[in-house]
C-alpha cells in the first residue's frame, strides 16, 4: 500500500526528516510513537503534499503510484487521507456542504457520477450518530467553534464519509474524553478491513488498546528509531524515550 | 475639472421646460461655479474621474430600437426596466400596491445638497440634466418583490441621469431589488431617494456588475418613526463605480442596516461611501461591508456613522472585512465614527487579509481543486454578510449571485 524510502524533508530549510523508511502493507494498522517535535506531524504532512514541506531525496510508493508527482488533492483522490492534529476552522463554510463537495470532487476526479444530496445527508447522520456528534454541527461552519473533540470527531466523519485506501491519523486521540476515544477507534475500526491501512501516530498506548496495531514505530529525530509489535508501545508507556538516547550512543 | 464640464453640460441652456426650470438653473450654476470633484476633494480622492475626461458622451435619444428583454427571475417579482435611461412601458408590471407616476418638483429636495463645493456635483448634475423622473408610491404589505431593472445597448456611449423616487406610506412593506448590469461605456448618474413612512419597512437589495458602464449612484433613504430600512449589496466590480448610500434615521425607533460585498477583479474601481446618521435617540443601525480584491482591482470603502449630539440612547455596529488576492489589488477601508450623544453604543471592527493558506491545504487535503478550494474560501468570506437576510427563494438567489462573481 504504502512505500517510503529513504524519505528526506525539510521545512523553512531545515531538514526535519533525515532518512525514513516505512512499508504499511495493505489492511494493516501502523502506530506512529516518538517524542515531542521528532516529526510526526510533518512526515504527514509532507505525504499528504502541503506546501512548504519540501522532499530533499527518498521515493514514495502508494497503491502503485509515485506519490510524489501528485498534487495535494490528486493523493486524497487517490485515496489518502490525513487527520490533522489541529483541524482547521473555515468560517462561512456550512460542514454538510463542505464534506458533499469534498465526496463530489473525488468522485468527479474518478470519474463517478455525484451523491445524491438526500442519500449522502442520511449517510452523514448515521456517521454522526455513531460518534454521539450533534448533528447540529452538520449546519455549522467547518470545524468553527467546535470543541477540541468535536473537532477531532469531525475529522473523523470526513474520513467515514470519505473512505480512504490509507488514513493517517495525526493524534486524533489527543484532547478526546475516555467515552469520545471509544468511539473514535470503533470508528476507526469498523472501517478497517484488508484494503485499508492506518497510520496512526499518538503519544498513548491507551488508544492502541482498541486500536490493535500489526507494528508500533518509534520516530526519533527524523528516523524510525525502533520498530516492534504492539509490545513496544507498553515498554514506552513504562520508560519513557529515554532508551532512545542510550540506544543512540 | 472644466473638461468634464464640457463634456457633461455641454451647453450653459438649461432647457426650460416649465416645471423644474428653477431647480435645473441652480444646478447649474453650482456646477459652473464649483466644478465637478477633484483628487482634493473630501470623500473623492480614489475616484480617477479623469476616466471620464477621457470619453465622448452622446446625447441619450428616445428607445427606438427594440429593448431587450429584462433578466428572468426564480421567483415572481414585479419590474420596471430603464434601458439606455428611459423607463420601457411595455415591460412596466408592478406588483398590486405600488403606483408609478411621474416626478413633481415638489418630490425634489435640494436643500440637502451642498451648493459650496465640487462634493455633491454628480447630485447637481443630475438636477440638471434629468430626463425623466419617476416617483414609486407604496401602500400596504406588498407580497411581490420590484426589480428595478438597468440594462443599456452594447454601444451606448451617452451620459444619462437616472432619477427615482420611491415613498412608502405609514406600514407599507416592500423588497425593491435594483438589478444593473451594463457593459458599454457609457456614464449612468443616478439618484434614488427612498422616503420611509412610520412603521414601513423597504429591503433593498442590489445586484450590479458594469463593463465599462461608469456608475455614480446617489441613493438616500430618509427613515422614520419605527421604520426599517434594510440593504443588501451585491458588487461585482465595474470600470467606475461610485455609491454613495445614505441612511437618514429622522425619529425613535427608526432603524437601518448596510450589508454590502464587492467581488472586485480585473481593472474594477469600485468606491462605496455610506453614511448612517443618527439625527434622533433611540435609533439604532449595523453595517458589515466586505471587499475581495484580485488582479488590479481597487476596492474603497468608507463607511460614515454620525451620532449627532442629543441622539442618545442610540445604537451602531459596524464590521469591515477585505480580503486581498493579488498583489497588484487594493483595498481602502475607513470608518468614520462621530459621536457626540451619551449613552451610546458604537463598535467597529476591521479586517484585512488574504486567503487562509492552512484553510486551503485543509479542503485540498480532503479533494477539493485549488481553484474549488479559493472559490470556496470567497464564498465563506463573503456569503455570512447576507445572514441577515431573511431566508426563502430571494436569499438564494443572492447567494447564487454571489457564488457566479467569485
Ligand atoms: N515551518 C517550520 N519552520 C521551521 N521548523 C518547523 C516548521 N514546522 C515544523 N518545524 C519543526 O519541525 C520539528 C518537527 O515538528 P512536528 O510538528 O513534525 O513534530 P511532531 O513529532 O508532530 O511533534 P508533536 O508530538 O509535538 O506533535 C519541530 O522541531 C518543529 O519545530
Ligand atoms: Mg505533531
Amino acid at each position: 500500500m504504502l512505500n517510503i524510502k529513504n524519505l528526506h524533508v525539510a521545512v523553512g530549510g531545515e531538514e526535519i526528516i533525515k532518512g525514513l523508511d516505512l512499508e504499511v502493507g495493505s489492511g494493516e494498522l501502523h502506530a506512529v510513537m516518538g517524542p515531542n517535535g521528532s516529526g510526526k506531524s510533518t512526515l504527514g504532512y509532507a505525504l499528504a503534499g502541503r506546501d512548504g514541506y519540501e522532499v530533499t531525496d527518498g521515493s514514495v510508493e502508494f497503491d502503485g503510484a509515485n506519490l510524489l508527482d501528485l498534487e495535494v488533492e490528486e493523493r486524497a483522490t487517490a485515496g489518502l487521507f490525513l487527520a490533522l492534529q489541529y483541524p482547521v476552522e473555515i468560517p462561512g463554510v456550512n460542514n454538510a456542504y463542505f464534506l458533499r463537495a469534498a465526496l463530489n470532487a473525488q468522485r468527479k476526479a474518478k470519474g463517478e457520477e455525484e451523491v445524491d444530496s438526500m442519500g449522502f445527508l442520511k449517510t452523514v447522520r448515521e456517521h454522526l450518530k455513531a460518534l454521539n456528534m450533534d448533528e447540529a454541527l452538520l449546519k455549522r461552519a467547518v470545524n468553527e467553534g467546535f470543541s477540541g473533540g468535536e473537532k477531532k470527531r469531525n475529522e473523523i466523519v470526513q474520513m467515514a464519509v470519505l473512505q480512504p485506501k490509507l488514513a493517517i491519523l495525526d493524534e486524533t486521540d489527543s484532547g478526546l474524553d475516555i467515552d469520545a476515544l471509544k468511539l473514535v477507534a470503533e470508528g476507526v475500526n469498523r472501517l478497517r478491513d484488508e484494503n485499508r491501512s492506518f497510520i496512526v501516530i499518538t503519544h498513548y498506548q491507551r488508544l492502541l488498546e482498541y486500536l490493535v496495531p500489526d507494528r508500533v514505530h518509534v520516530l526519533s529525530d527524523g528516523r524510525i528509531a525502533e520498530s516492534g509489535d504492539r509490545s513496544l508501545a507498553h515498554r514506552l508507556e513504562r520508560e519513557g524515550y529515554a532508551f532512545l538516547d542510550t540506544a543512540e550512543a | 475639472m472644466s473638461a468634464l464640464i464640457e463634456k457633461l453640460l455641454p451647453e450653459a441652456d438649461v432647457s426650460d421646460d416649465g416645471s423644474f426650470g428653477a431647480l435645473r438653473r441652480k444646478a447649474q450654476k453650482v456646477l459652473m461655479q464649483h466644478g465637478f470633484p477633484q483628487r482634493k476633494t473630501e470623500n473623492w480622492k480614489y475616484l480617477p474621474l479623469g476616466l471620464l475626461e477621457k470619453r465622448t458622451f452622446s446625447t441619450a435619444g428616445p428607445l427606438t430600437g427594440p429593448v431587450p428583454a429584462p433578466p428572468e427571475f426564480p421567483f415572481e417579482t414585479g419590474i420596471v426596466h430603464m434601458h439606455n435611461g428611459l423607463l420601457d412601458p411595455q415591460r412596466c408590471r408592478l406588483p398590486r400596491g405600488v403606483a408609478i407616476t411621474g416626478m413633481l418638483p415638489s418630490d425634489i429636495d435640494a436643500s440637502k445638497l451642498d451648493d459650496t463645493s465640487p462634493a455633491d456635483a454628480f447630485a447637481w448634475l443630475n438636477l440638471a440634466r434629468f430626463d425623466q423622473g419617476w416617483k414609486l408610491r407604496v401602500e400596504g404589505r406588498v407580497e411581490q418583490p420590484l426589480a428595478i431593472v438597468t440594462s443599456c445597448d452594447e454601444d451606448f456611449e451617452a451620459a444619462i441621469h437616472p432619477r427615482l423616487k420611491v415613498e412608502l406610506a405609514e406600514g407599507a412593506a416592500l423588497t425593491l431589488l435594483e438589478v444593473q448590469h451594463s457593459e458599454a461605456a457609457g456614464l449612468i448618474n443616478g439618484v434614488l431617494d427612498l422616503e420611509l413612512a412610520p412603521k414601513s419597512s423597504l429591503v433593498h437589495l442590489i445586484d450590479r456588475s458594469f463593463g465599462e458602464t461608469a456608475l455614480i449612484q446617489r441613493t438616500t433613504a430618509r427613515v422614520s418613526d419605527a421604520a426599517e430600512y434594510r440593504a443588501f449589496v451585491l458588487d461585482g466590480g465595474g470600470r467606475l463605480t461610485r455609491q454613495d448610500l445614505m441612511a437618514e434615521l429622522d425619529a425613535a425607533g427608526a432603524s437601518a442596516s448596510i450589508s454590502g460585498v464587492a467581488a472586485l477583479g480585473g481593472r474594477a474601481l469600485v468606491d462605496y461611501h455610506t453614511a448612517i446618521e443618527h439625527l434622533l435617540g433611540r435609533t439604532s443601525s449595523r453595517e458589515n461591508f466586505r471587499i475581495l480584491a484580485d488582479d488590479q482591482a481597487v476596492g474603497v470603502f468608507n463607511g460614515r456613522i454620525h451620532i449627532v449630539p442629543g441622539a442618545d440612547d442610540s445604537h451602531s455596529e459596524m464590521n469591515t472585512g477585505n480580503l486581498l488576492l493579488s498583489e497588484d489589488a487594493r483595498i481602502n477601508t475607513k470608518p468614520e465614527l462621530e459621536i457626540h450623544a451619551e449613552d451610546v453604543t458604537a463598535s467597529h471592527g476591521a479586517t484585512i487579509g488574504q486567503l487562509d493558506d492552512d484553510a486551503r491545504f485543509y479542503l485540498r487535503s480532503r479533494g477539493l481543486t485549488d481553484g474549488q478550494a479559493i472559490a470556496l474560501l470567497k464564498y465563506g468570506f463573503a456569503a455570512a454578510v447576507f445572514d441577515g437576510m431573511d431566508a426563502g427563494a430571494l436569499k438564494e438567489w443572492m447567494l447564487e449571485r454571489l457564488e457566479a462573481c467569485l
